[in-house]
């Protein structure tokens, strides 16, 4: 724990934990990918000039368009979302920061350096070419040039984006459900956080999916596994033959993300538009309940419309059409949001300022991508669409039309990052230019859209406009006419950005100064403090339970976080601050979980009443005892995160080109675990206070103490992590006949060592309960036996593993796999590794846990204090649970 | 009953489950019926699994919003499953 040095040190960017810092060092960050993928795009668009791959190259065309695409939709447009989330939400809500601060701060780290991986894949021959959507087996080395490392550091940076993603997503939504303001119902949060909420709860799901696709493409890239590859037989692929389903299963895993994705990349923004159109004209949202029911509904239908990227796929007639019509329903909820911004513009009185005007841009812009989306929902139309510029132009007219909304928001909340005011007069420019830019740019292509996309040999005439009424000679258009209309529009679009980058940048410094609120009509929270807002955000504590915005001092808020406690314990009190529905968390006051008396008193604050500054930020409870006490001092700085950060670099990096034996990447590798593995123990030694709000409202999650929840998100999102490996395993088995997958298994693959793995599992699940029981009964030396025995147990799993794995590696004598049957072997053997193997990974983790808590509670933690094993014990059982899945799946059926 | 002897008793219970997985097996369960057995063999691992969230996990002693939020993620994971296999028969 250190300090935090003043802004205009450049230490402080790297030590700081808060949530505003964070947002403008996520802000600043994806402002730079945008750049990068920027000048991607400008060299393409030369190259698109003519129909010829006369400027970058064959392949240097490709890396450009791969790597234009994964950068804008990964690494600048969430993220940039996602800066304002952190910015904003906690000023929203009332909070103070966000739940687990030093979490954020590493989120951050893994985004910066997951796109420094990504720039040095560049440096390694050539970077990934084979299209933002990754389709397989194009994206497996055998069909990508080269020896391919650049394209697994792809993979890889990936990989750690993901996974500053899912903690990004499991700390807002505790965020959310655990700080809000006392009198501070879901609904009323302000459109900005709701919308980010949805977006969290859909990152938290795709996400996971996306991961599982990813980790299994590095072990196609790094083990050799054979999930999206074919096997090639001489010249062509074998038919059917030993993976039939090879690329389907990644159009599946990757689209099962890819459309929630969409919308996580547009929500924000459409929460944006929202805000704007009601501070800009002066009203509120017509339909508010509706507008909300509306995002709730897309945020659920998202999951249930991606084979619309599959319907010119091998998938049966019956699927497409439910998914044809899923997608229509899909878009009326999104008509009906788009009719209440109309409105309210209709019912208000507009103020056109340059963040209303950049949504009321975003709005317009959106409505002819999402039209022209219906289209592509059809099936027949798209036999025609797809894989043409139409799509190139519907996506980007909504993508970037969402992107349009956020430029909005950097207007938008300048002011309140900053203190100054921007230039109003270059932002109207800059959004003329912008909005100029932008549909030279696009528009164009819906005119040439039977050009085919990724393809710089387009040539050809098009037939769009028939101009022989003209007389001219002329009857058609080359497509070559379009496509430079496009490359100068993209021109322009990208000049525009001069104009803001020279507002903003001179205006930080010459702006004028504005107060708590420079827009009239702008009612949420985070314009009731300072331009920029203090540290710690609020002076005193923020409460809605009159009605409005009000402020508390300690007085009152110690008198209404007790007083209203029911006379039990300070903090534990069952209040009504949910307004009266203090059930929800009741229930457990009377039975109290089995052998958790204690629990039963701490766990039970109903109904979002008040609970008492929290324990200590990670999972194990590490930290100085004497943390827990209530002096409120929360700490802002850590160095941890950072070095996570540079740590995951290495690693990665090394990982990257381990498969090539050099020393170089070896050690790299090597040293960057250590690293991780380090940084992780000094982050958990280090102390840090992060306090819970002494009053909040926590509904639905009142019960459930801020660690915990923490824990339970995470272990939704590991569900959909092994939900999709397992489904990956049932996928590709189903593809090449369930039973006839018999063949693929050498008899020497028994169930005995999986029973007997299942045994030892049980018993160590069983083990954890007995630890949390003894450390309810504060006996030490029963924490130590049962800890010690589920770390025995766990042992004895892996080895276990390992000797069977050991004797299948070297079958030697088998007719049938004379070289053994190793991950490389067939699918049935990739499956079977890679998916216990992730499972086996897990445990590990899970003893290193174990182990650590061993020495702690030797050193006479965990006494009378049995949370930090009960936490422990959600993830362990969880492992087990898996294994009940695994077991059958793989030993028996 | 004490929380110690419950938790011994699902103890016993996972263990019973999970040797009749195998002996379905062993006594050639599956060769004689393929699917009726394989749908047995799931379906007490779907037992098993519920009683671990339920009692280890203690899932029945928390506000119901925690099990819909690990609900949600098995309908996630079992609609990908169910949806992409269906779409290649
Ligand atoms: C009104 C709702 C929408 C509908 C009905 C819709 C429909 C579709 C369909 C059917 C496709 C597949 C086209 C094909 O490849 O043949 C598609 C592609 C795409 N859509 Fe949409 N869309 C909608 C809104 C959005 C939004 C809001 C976004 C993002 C902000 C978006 C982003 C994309 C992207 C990125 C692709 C292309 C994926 C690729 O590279 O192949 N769409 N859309
Ligand atoms: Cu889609």
């Amino acid at each position: 724990m250190s300090e935090l040095p003043p802004k205009s040190s450049i230490k402080r960017w790297f030590l700081t934990t808060n949530h505003k810092d964070i947002g403008v060092l996520y802000l600043i960050t994806a402002l730079f990918f945008l750049i990068f993928g920027g000048l991607l795009a400008l060299l393409f668009r030369i190259e698109l000039l003519s129909p010829a791959a006369d400027f970058l190259g064959e392949t240097g065309y490709n890396q450009a368009v791969s790597a234009h695409g994964l950068l804008m939709v990964f690494w600048f447009i969430s993220p940039f979302a996602f800066g304002f989330a952190n910015y904003v939400v906690p000023l929203q809500i009332g909070a103070d920061d966000l739940a687990f601060p030093r979490l954020n701060a590493l989120s951050y780290w893994f985004y910066l350096f997951s796109g420094l991986l990504f720039g040095v894949s560049f440096f390694q021959g050539q970077t990934f070419s084979g299209g933002w959507t990754m389709y397989a087996p194009l994206n497996t080395p055998t069909y990508l040039p080269g020896e391919a490392l650049g394209a697994t550091t792809v993979v890889l940076a990936l990989i750690m984006f993901v996974t500053a993603v899912t903690l990004g997503s499991v700390n807002f939504l505790t965020t959310m459900y655990r700080m809000r303001a006392e009198g501070l119902r879901m609904r009323d949060l302000p459109l900005f956080s709701i919308s980010i909420n949805l977006t969290v709860w859909m990152m938290l799901f795709a996400f996971a999916a996306l991961l599982a696709a990813l980790m299994i493409l590095t072990s196609d890239h790094i083990l050799g596994t054979h999930y999206f590859s074919y096997q090639i037989d001489g010249a062509g692929i074998t038919q059917g033959a030993n993976n039939p389903g090879a690329s389907l299963l990644w159009a599946h895993l990757f689209w099962f993300f890819g459309h929630p994705e969409v919308y996580i990349v547009f929500f924000p923004a459409l929460g944006i538009m929202a805000e704007c159109f009601q501070t800009f004209t002066g009203r509120r949202i017509v339909g508010r309940k509706w507008f909300i029911i509306a995002m709730v509904l897309v945020a659920l239908q998202s999951f249930i419309v991606w084979m619309h990227h599959m319907f010119l796929t091998g998938i049966n007639l019956q699927i497409k059409t439910i998914f044809m019509a899923t997608t229509i329903g899909i878009s009326l909820p999104f008509d009906l949001m788009v009719f209440s911004l109309i409105y309210t513009m209709i019912k208000g009185r507009i103020r056109f300022t340059t963040p209303f005007l950049f949504s009321l841009g975003a709005l317009i812009v959106f409505i002819l991508g999402g039209i022209t989306g219906v289209f592509l929902g059809a099936v027949v139309l798209d036999y025609q669409f797809r894989g043409t510029y139409w799509v190139v132009a519907h996506f980007h007219y909504v993508m970037v039309g969402g992107a349009t909304a956020l430029f909005g928001g950097l207007y938008y909340w300048y002011p309140k990052i900053t203190g100054k005011m921007y230039d109003e007069f270059l932002g109207k420019v800059h959004f003329g230019v912008f909005m100029l830019g932008f549909n030279l740019l696009y528009f164009p292509m819906f005119l040439a859209w039977e050009t085919p996309r990724r393809v710089f040999d387009y040539g050809g005439l098009s037939t769009t406009i028939d101009l022989s009424a003209l007389e001219l000679g002329v009857y058609v258009i080359p497509y070559e006419v379009w496509h430079n209309m496009s490359t100068i529009g993209a021109a322009i679009l990208g000049a525009s950005f001069l104009i803001m980058f020279y507002n903003l940048f001179v205006s930080y410094w010459h702006g004028e100064e504005v107060g708590d609120n420079p827009w009239a009509y702008a009612t949420s929270a985070e314009w009731a403090v300072s331009s920029p807002p203090p540290l710690e955000n609020f002076h005193d504590t923020p409460s809605y339970a009159s009605g409005r915005l009000e402020f508390l001092d300690d007085e009152e808020v110690a008198a209404r976080s007790s007083g209203s406690s029911g006379g039990g314990l300070a903090g534990h009190g069952a209040t009504a601050t949910d307004g009266g529905t203090s059930t929800d968390g009741g229930t457990s006051t009377d039975g109290g979980k089995p052998g958790s008396a204690t629990a039963a008193s701490s766990g039970v604050q109903s109904g979002g009443g008040a609970l008492a500054r929290a324990g200590p930020e990670t999972a194990l409870g590490t930290g100085t005892p004497g943390e827990h006490g209530h002096d409120g001092h929360a700490d802002h700085a850590s160095l941890w995160p950072f070095i996570v950060g540079i740590a995951g670099f290495v690693l990665f990096l090394g990982l990257s080109g381990i498969r090539t034996g050099g020393t170089f990447y070896t050690s790299l590798t090597v040293v960057g675990a250590v690293g991780v593995f380090g940084s992780f123990v000094g982050m958990a030694q280090e102390p840090f206070h992060a306090p819970e709000p002494l009053l909040a409202e926590r509904w639905p999650y009142g019960g459930v103490e801020k660690m915990k929840l923490g824990m339970w998100t995470f272990l939704a999102s590991d569900i959909v992590l092994f939900g999709a490996f397992i489904g990956s395993y049932v996928f590709v088995r189903v593809a090449y006949g369930w039973e006839e997958w018999h063949h693929l298994i050498p008899e020497a693959h028994v169930t005995m060592p999986g029973l007997i793995n299942t045994y030892l599992l049980l018993t160590s699940s069983f083990a954890v309960v007995l630890a949390m029981v003894a450390a309810e009964k504060e006996s030490r030396k029963g924490v130590l036996l049962s800890l010690g025995a589920t770390f025995a147990l766990g042992v004895g799993f892996l080895i276990n593993k390992a000797m069977e794995w050991d004797h299948l590696f070297n079958l030697h004598g088998s007719e049938a796999f004379p070289h053994g049957w190793d991950l490389t072997t067939n699918l049935a053997s990739s499956t079977f590794y890679l998916t216990t193997g992730l499972h086996g990974a897990h445990v590990a983790i899970g003893l290193i846990m174990v182990a650590y808590m061993f020495l702690r509670a030797w050193n006479g933690a965990y006494m009378g204090d049995e949370k930090p094993i009960e936490y422990f014990g959600l993830y362990w059982h969880l492992v087990d649970i898996v294994w009940l899945f695994l077991f059958p799946l793989f030993y028996i059926l | 009953m004490s929380h110690t002897k419950l938790y011994a008793a699902i103890y016993v219970v996972l263990f019973a489950f999970a040797t009749i997985q195998a002996v379905v097996e062993y006594a050639g369960f599956l060769e004689q019926s393929y699917w009726l057995a394989f749908w047995a063999i799931i379906v007490l691992s779907v037992i098993k699994a519920v009683i671990v969230a339920a009692y280890y996990q203690h899932l029945r002693w928390e506000p119901r919003a925690v099990s819909y939020l690990v609900v949600g993620g098995v309908v996630a994971a079992v609609a990908l499953t169910a949806a992409a296999s269906f779409s290649i028969t």
